[in-house]
């Protein structure tokens, strides 16, 4: 067991709405361990959309994400790749 | 900004006949387009429908957001609506929801979309709230359970 965090920019201009909140919540529903994320005050859960969604972290709002569990490393590469993404997908 | 400011009171449900994803969503915006002069029925529908094709809005813990961007609109608009038995609206825990609430946005509403769906998250992930407004009886009690809940914060 690991745990790893990290600071990430929120850079798409609509900001991590319902679609990457979903997208976030679904690779952290696959961690065994604890995913939680937070704007630097109250640590929230990082796999209910619910909680994401209520930090209303617009663009250029830095966000703290905290894996542990196996893979952690991996998990936190792939949300911040989301969070640090430009564009949504169309 | 307040969730009481901008949802439309008679677009209320207290129960919705429909059972499938794609009825609901048709209860839904016809409701919705029937109580506000500002929306289409057929044209908000295409765009609900459109963003569930994307992702459902399913979110988790008995509640679904369906919401999408509509064009010529001039300020935010949302309506809310119960199913006792629940639908399976595609959630992304799979469980089945029971509360919906519809959020429409101007086309260019980007930071008052998300700070609309953020205030209604922070309502939605307290247990007490959703628990209060699956066991209010009456319209007048949904209102009174959203209000509260609006002069929280």
């Amino acid at each position: 067991m690991s745990e790893v965090e990290g600071r990430f920019v929120v850079a798409s201009e609509l900001g991590l709405h319902a679609r990457p909140a979903g997208e976030f919540v679904r690779i952290a529903s696959g961690v065994d361990g604890d995913v939680e994320i937070s704007r630097g005050g109250e640590w929230m859960n990082g796999k209910s959309v619910l909680s994401i969604l209520s930090l209303a972290a617009s663009q250029g709002t830095e966000v703290h994400i905290r894996v542990s569990g196996p893979d952690a490393e991996a998990v936190l590469t792939a949300l911040a790749a989301l969070v640090e993404r430009p564009h949504d997908p169309a | 900004m307040k969730i009481s400011d901008i949802l439309v009171r008679d677009a209320l449900v207290l129960d919705l006949g429909a059972k499938g994803k794609p009825a609901v969503l048709a209860e839904l915006a016809g409701a919705l387009a029937a109580a506000e002069p500002s929306i289409e029925e057929g044209a908000l529908l295409e765009v609900l429908a459109e963003r569930e094709v994307l992702q459902s809005t399913g979110i988790g813990d008995g509640v679904a957001i369906p919401h999408g961007k509509m064009p010529g609109l001039d300020h935010l608009v949302a309506s809310f609506a119960r199913s006792k038995d629940g639908v399976d609206f595609e959630s992304i825990d799979g469980q089945p929801t029971h509360l919906f609430f519809v959020l429409v946005v101007p086309e260019h509403a980007g930071g008052q979309h998300l700070k609309a769906l953020a205030r209604i998250s922070r309502f939605f992930r307290d247990a007490d709230f959703r628990k209060s407004l699956e066991s209010a009886e009456t319209a007048e009690d949904v209102l009174r359970v959203i209000q509260d809940e609006d002069a929280k914060f």
